[in-house]
């Protein structure tokens, strides 16, 4: 054990941060979130993606479903769904964010390691959709944590998530 | 008003009474339940109560005024305990008291929430920072207690809102005694998206979209019966053709939301063969609405006093299709049927009494897994309904098993429907001439979505815009059920009994 952490020290490798104590308010977390630049050697050729449903009609989440079906199969690209955000690099948040999933939300991200990501999926997602305006919505993603890729379709089809996915591999590569 | 709503007012005191006898002597189930805010014209609020029967194709729906200064009425749960929820919900939403509910918490809104703040009153107003507070959940205006389950060795497990699948959030706390359920309390409406208020800021032939999206998987249900109030409201009657279109989507959304829903059941107990094989052939009838309408969801194709494409000439594709998923959905049943660890996991768990069932108003798939035939396709026919010879299948078992046999053979069923309307031909338009919808009209909108029976009721103020659309989804008046389902069984089980019943959150939750 020691002779590695004694390595780890030396090749500089650094393990990846949690955030300091889950008593931190969700505004002052998310706001201290940094981009990190060596994004591609940490997350690899894979994508671990934690789905968060903040309040969508259910049609992104059939969609999301559908991904992992035999037609689909992205697991086949190092795309996977994970069970918690502890193990995620990335969340796909659906739907216009409904006032009392706001939190839940919020909660899910901090938990995450960084570096993170966030992609707002579904037209809800982007700026409220449908239900733009009303009293009980935050009107998009964006709203409550930042955002960095956007998949439009109401629903978006398995084939779009996909392509958006792959897409936002590619340039985290690059 | 249209000829099966019958409207009765009664009085406030008498209300209570006037239900318990309704109940008795005909043999009635309530259906919904839902308040109006008629200050504006009556100087009064209103609340309806929507009754039927299942062998008269009749609505009983008695109402009563109530006056804002005196804002209090008996409550009927203790005698019509499907009741439970929609009086809690009124008195979230219009802050009417019912006097006498055996639960006086919150149905709707969380702790941060404001009290006495009840959105869809006409006047309601709030601010900035509640606004704000309500969202970030650190201030708990209103306490909310869990049931408290004591004694030794009792423990309680919190799961959700964020689940481990891809799944809608909820919040569900189980008291168990090693693997046993003792008691299951469910927290739902994470997902409010304040969908009534926000029909009302929309025009009638915009609410449809929004329709379509209060639950995704049944989106054209919803549809359906929006674009039927508010035809019945405007007094239009669809010709047959239009009717033909729309029954066939109506089951071809029925045969996708079942054949996946078994397909899904095979994630419960783990056969992944068959989960990938409900997938795949949900996949492929996915893909045939989105062939035939644009959307894999059916939206986009129903509008008020119509369709807007004439599905059946695809004619061709639809029966190649159709044949395709008929074998590959025998195969998968032959599958699921043969296999002694998934029938022995289904057989007995999840057991939902009739009793119960009757009692909670229980809706679909599980009452019908419960022994109760409830079917509004056949007890209030609609649409082409009349001329199909169509099928209630019941069983009594009550179980899991008997839930996804149920949807096996409403599977047959769909295919049968979707076949004998591909095969006649009809005339005329695809859509009728709407014009303006009259001031101060109202009516109600139902039909079956593959959850189970499906409710609206729209009203128009005095320029003819929406005044007031509640929606009542079959997930609304199952979820209160769920919870007798689950004590005895083991908590691995329960994603299994949840994925039986299938229900929506975002239906239930509006």
């Amino acid at each position: 054990m020691w002779l590695e952490i004694l390595n780890n020290l030396r090749s500089r490798k650094k393990a990846i941060k949690f955030p300091k104590s889950p008593q931190i308010s969700p505004g002052e977390a998310i706001e201290t979130a940094t981009p990190v630049k060596n994004m591609n050697k940490i997350f690899g050729k894979s994508l671990k993606i934690r789905q968060v449903d903040a309040g969508s009609c259910n049609a992104c989440e059939w969609e999301c479903t559908a991904l992992t079906n035999p037609v689909y199969d992205v697991q086949r690209f190092g795309v996977d769904v994970v069970a918690s955000p502890r193990h995620a690099d990335a969340i796909l948040a659906t739907g216009p964010v409904s006032r009392q999933m706001e939190l839940a939300l919020k909660k899910t991200y901090i938990a995450m390691p960084e570096p993170k990501l966030v992609i707002s999926c579904g037209d809800c997602a982007l700026d409220g959709g449908i239900y733009k305006g009303s009293y009980a919505t935050k009107d998009g993603v964006s709203n409550v944590v930042p955002v960095s890729c956007h998949i439009p379709g109401c629903p978006p089809s398995p084939k779009a998530i996909t392509e958006a996915l792959l897409k936002l591999m590619n340039d985290i590569r690059s | 008003m249209t000829e099966n709503e019958e409207y009765i007012e009664v009085e406030r005191d008498n209300f209570k009474t006037y239900c318990v006898s309704l109940c008795a002597e005909r043999k009635v189930t309530l259906r919904l339940m839902f308040a109006v805010d008629d200050r504006a014209t009556d100087n009064c609020f209103k609340i309806y109560a929507v009754f039927s029967g299942q062998n008269k194709d009749i609505f009983y729906i008695p109402f009563f005024k109530i006056k804002e200064d005196d804002p209090k009425y008996k409550s009927i749960t203790n005698h019509i305990p499907a009741a439970h929820w929609y009086e809690r919900e009124i008195r979230d939403m219009f802050g009417l008291i019912p006097e006498g509910h055996p639960d006086p918490r919150r149905l709707v809104f969380h702790e941060s929430f404001p009290a006495d703040s009840h959105p869809l009153r006409k006047d309601w107003k709030i601010s900035e920072t509640d606004l704000k507070e309500w969202g970030e959940g650190v201030v708990k205006k209103v306490p909310h207690e869990f049931l408290k389950v004591e004694g030794d060795g009792v423990c309680e497990i919190p799961v959700g809102p964020v689940h481990a699948g891809i799944i809608e959030p909820g919040h569900f706390r189980f008291s168990a005694v090693g693997e046993t359920i003792i008691n299951l309390e469910p927290r739902l409406f994470y997902t409010h998206k304040g969908t009534e208020k926000h029909f009302e800021s929309m025009s009638f032939f915009d609410g449809i979209k929004l329709a379509e999206r209060v639950s995704g998987t049944a989106s054209f249900a919803h549809s359906i019966a929006y674009s039927m109030a508010v035809e019945r409201m405007a007094g239009i009657k669809t010709i047959e053709r239009i009717d033909a279109i729309r029954t066939f989507l109506l089951e071809l959304e029925r045969l996708y939301n079942h054949i996946g829903d078994i397909g899904n059941m095979c994630a419960g107990t783990a056969l992944t063969v068959g989960q990938a094989k409900g997938a795949f052939i949900k996949e492929k009838l996915l893909q045939l609405n989105e062939s035939l309408t644009g959307s894999r969801f059916l939206r986009g194709i129903n509008k008020i006093g119509g369709v807007t494409k004439d599905v059946f000439l695809q004619k061709f594709e639809i029966s190649e299709t159709i044949d395709m998923v008929e074998k590959e959905y025998k195969d998968l049943l032959g599958l699921l049927l043969g296999q002694a660890t998934h029938v022995e996991r289904l057989t007995g768990t999840g057991k939902l009494p009739k009793e119960i069932a009757a009692d909670l108003g229980v809706t679909g798939i599980a009452a019908r897994a419960s022994g109760l035939s409830d079917d509004i396709r056949k007890s209030h026919p609609h649409l082409f309904y009349y001329k199909l010879d169509l099928k209630t299948y019941t069983r009594t078992e009550s179980d899991a098993l008997a839930r996804m046999m149920i949807r096996a053979d409403e599977i047959e069923c769909s295919l049968s429907l979707i076949r004998a309307l591909v095969k006649r031909r009809y005339y005329g338009n695809i859509c009728m001439d709407v014009g303006e919808i009259p001031p101060d009209s109202f009516a109600l909108g139902y039909t079956e979505s593959p959850r189970g029976s499906l409710f609206y009721w729209v009203k128009s103020d005095q320029d003819g815009k929406p005044s007031r659309v509640k929606l009542r989804s079959p997930s609304y008046c199952n979820w209160p059920a769920v919870p007798f389902a689950i004590p005895g069984n083991i908590v691995p089980d329960f994603p299994l009994c949840n994925k039986s019943f299938n229900l929506s959150y975002s239906g239930c939750d509006m």
